[in-house]
């Protein structure tokens, strides 16, 4: 019985000794001197070769003996594998993040950087997604917006001015009606199976609803979901279901990619999507006539409201606070901003990069129409929005779309999660 | 699950769990004197049994209890700016008071529920494979070609067959059944995965309910049937309590492959969605863990799986060794 105990207690043991204090303080530790690793899932396509050689070579001019690796990750799982080496404190010097929550909720990983880069602040845009408390957490890459794309085929087949997209709620619903009795396209391609479909309609909509008091506090932190605005692009996410102006299953429709693949394939209008990456002009090109796809201004349900693009830095670099150098480390990121380096970007992925001085007039209709919005653009609605937020949006945008949720209900739970963040 | 407990010093014979109860007693009445003998070993012959044993303890309490024991005290730790912190139970109410989590546990007592039918289909199949129906050797490797895919794969194919505008919906309005959105609609969604889950797992059922029939006697079948008892009455009264160990075995495994693997058809198929009710709690976990960067939370709900699954797992042991002492 005796012997029985002890082995009891040897195996107890461990589990009382760690019952108390914390297994998961953050150590400081880095990469060896002479080198820096970066994580990101861009460069591991063929579209990023260029750009990757080309800030590689920037960086390499400045700092010969400094080996740079990047390791690119599958961005499914990237922020699982990021999450787990900001747990344990070490990891890659730098890092790719999207602007945004998922950079907003990781700031206490990331270096202040707006002391090595200031001199890149006039010629990149795109700062707030990446800036949290009065500090820049990341460089912008490429700037990522959410358009509304329409199909000028479709247009001229029902009749339309695809010259002259409609500039009213109203009007853009009679022409939806129209488009859809000749040429028996859905309005809108939607897919909300992810919970994106709310996010894509809250920010590329919103526009055209909130005025530009509005959503200046909206941006700013100051959310009043109960507002009649708010409100009303919620009813509005309701009203174009319940009208028909979906594709049918948008619920279990993915947006990457079949929501885009709808778009694609003539079998939608209109779609709301993206600036860079991917759902976006260029691919839109490749399936259609890039003659043929066009950008319009959200259209106004709140004659007050003045539409402009909403756009934010779409994909930046930032620092680990755990490195060892922290100048070498914005060195690179500086290169990985560099104008040679994002016009091999731009034109080899067809991104929007986020240095204004690039020329992108030889692009299609499109890309001008986005590139010519971008100085009076303004951050999109649901980018400020916390990680948490987002995600009970999604949920609840699918519930208010079978009709198990009142928008009330929802923009109360909204209201809450947003307050608490 | 951690069930390295050293082996009680009661002699060198220790009785295998499934033993019998007759001998089990014939046994303790045996040991007496041999305890008195065992004090007159060397030192080194008694200490010997541990040091063999050692090696496996070790292995278990380092590399199992260990992580168990850190996983369970960082859950009383805090996520983004309390990292690190104790913050007593804090997580656990989260926790409960997340409908996402309390789904995704209801969800665990709806797979509970659906176990008798993901072991009746296999064990159905079995039979008419093992009374051969026309055809039944090519349904014997049919059956078992999905059970060769990954759920990956098998998601995806799924995916394309359960679209909205996908192929059974087309066959449904071909019979004038209108539309179901299998994965969209929260009230199917659950079962469409479950369904697929059952379809893609069902072979390694099948050829275990196909082991035991070869051990069923063929004469109480051939003297059914003689008796004029009917293919149901055959199945209820013959079948059935001839092949009850197989059952048990074949519901055990069912249910930890319910519990176990179903992340990634989850992943491929709905990613928890619509409206959050197809989360389970791995799902739940990879979640918080990554997605929302609250490794605490995630932990917690870890601590809580474990305890669900030492319940189940005790139950399906206790389940186990009722079924040996039948014999």
């Amino acid at each position: 019985m005796k012997r029985r105990a002890l082995w009891s207690t040897a195996l107890i043991a461990p589990l009382a000794l760690y019952g108390c204090g914390s297994a998961a303080a953050p150590e400081s530790s880095g990469e060896g001197g002479g080198a820096l690793v970066v994580w990101d899932w861009k460069s591991g396509d063929a579209t990023a070769e260029s750009y990757i050689e080309q800030a590689k070579a920037d960086f390499a001019e400045r700092h010969p003996d400094v080996e740079v690796e990047f390791v690119a990750q599958p961005f499914d799982q990237y922020y699982n594998l990021l999450g787990t080496a900001i747990q344990s404190g070490e990891g890659p010097d730098v890092m790719l993040f999207n602007g945004g929550g998922q950079l907003r909720d990781r700031t206490d990983a990331l270096l202040p950087l707006e002391d090595y880069l200031a001199e890149d602040m006039e010629r990149l845009a795109g700062w707030e997604a990446f800036s949290d408390g009065g500090h820049v957490y990341a460089a912008p890459v490429t700037l990522q917006g959410h358009p509304l794309y329409y199909n000028k085929a479709l247009y001229e087949e029902a009749g339309l001015d695809p010259e002259a997209p409609a500039a009213t709620w109203e009007a853009f619903l009679a022409d939806c009606a129209q488009l859809e009795e000749a040429t028996g396209a859905d309005c809108f391609a939607m897919g909300n199976k992810e919970g994106y479909g709310i996010q894509f309609f809250l920010s590329g909509l919103g526009p055209g609803v909130l005025t530009s008091a509005e959503y200046d506090a909206w941006i700013a932190g100051d959310r009043d979901w109960t507002s009649p605005g708010v409100k009303r692009i919620f009813e509005l996410w309701v009203e174009a279901e319940q009208a028909g102006l979906n594709n049918d299953g948008v619920n279990s429709t993915a947006m990457f990619n079949d929501e885009f693949a709808l778009f694609d394939g003539g079998e939608a209008a209109h779609v709301i999507g993206l600036m860079s990456d991917v759902g976006h002009w260029k691919e839109f090109g490749e399936f259609l006539d890039p003659a043929d796809v066009g950008v319009m201004p959200a259209p106004l349900v709140n004659p007050d409201a003045v539409p402009f693009l909403p756009y934010d830095g779409g994909i930046g670099y930032g620092v680990a606070e755990w490195t060892e150098d922290p100048e070498l480390a914005a060195d690179l990121v500086r290169s990985l901003t560099s104008t040679a380096a994002l016009e091999a970007f731009y034109a080899d992925a067809g991104a929007i990069a986020s240095d204004t001085t690039i020329d992108a007039s030889g692009a299609g209709p499109a890309a001008a129409a986005i590139v010519a919005a971008i100085p009076t653009g303004r951050p999109a609605l649901h980018v400020a929005l916390s990680a948490e937020t987002l995600e009970l949006m999604g949920r609840l945008s699918q519930q208010l779309l079978s009709g198990s949720a009142t928008v009330d209900d929802a923009l109360a739970q909204l209201a809450e999660s947003d307050g608490a963040a | 699950m951690p069930t390295g407990s050293p082996p009680i010093p009661a002699g060198p014979a220790t009785a295998g769990p499934a033993g019998d109860l007759a001998p089990a007693a014939a046994r303790r009445a045996a040991r007496g004197p041999r305890r008195g003998s065992n004090e007159r070993f060397p030192r080194a012959e008694r200490l010997a049994p541990y040091l063999l044993v050692l090696p496996a303890v070790l292995v278990i309490a380092v590399f199992r209890l260990y992580p168990l024991a850190l996983g369970v005290n960082f859950s009383f730790t805090g996520d983004g700016d309390r990292n690190g912190q104790p913050v007593g139970w804090d997580n656990y109410t989260a926790l409960f008071a997340d409908p996402l989590f309390t789904a995704s546990m209801r969800n665990v007592g709806l797979l509970v529920l659906l176990l008798p039918v993901a072991v009746a289909i296999p064990g159905l199949l079995a039979t008419f494979v093992y009374l051969r129906v026309p055809g039944h050797r090519v349904y014997r490797s049919v059956y078992f070609f999905p059970a060769v895919l990954s759920p990956v794969i098998i998601g995806a194919i799924f995916n394309l067959l359960l679209s909205f505008d996908g192929p059974v919906n087309a066959l449904l309005g071909a019979v004038g059944i209108g539309p179901v959105d299998w994965l969209g609609d929260p009230g199917i969604a659950m079962f469409a995965v479950v369904g697929v889950h059952i379809w893609a797992t069902f072979g390694m059922a099948l050829v275990v309910f196909l082991a035991g029939f070869a051990t069923l006697d063929a004469s109480l079948i051939d003297a059914a049937r003689v008796d004029g008892a009917s293919l149901p009455k055959v199945v209820r009264h013959v079948i059935v309590p001839g092949l009850s160990r197989t059952i048990q075995f074949v519901v055990v495994t069912t249910m930890i492959g319910m519990l176990t693997s179903m992340f990634g058809l989850l992943y491929v198929m709905t990613g928890g969605g619509p409206e959050g009710s197809t989360y389970l709690p791995e799902y739940y976990i990879w979640f918080q863990q990554g997605q929302m960067g609250r490794p605490a939370l995630a932990s917690a709900a870890s601590t809580v799986l474990f305890g669900v699954m030492l319940v189940v797992g005790m139950a399906q042991i206790a389940v186990l060794r009722r079924a040996g002492r039948e014999d």
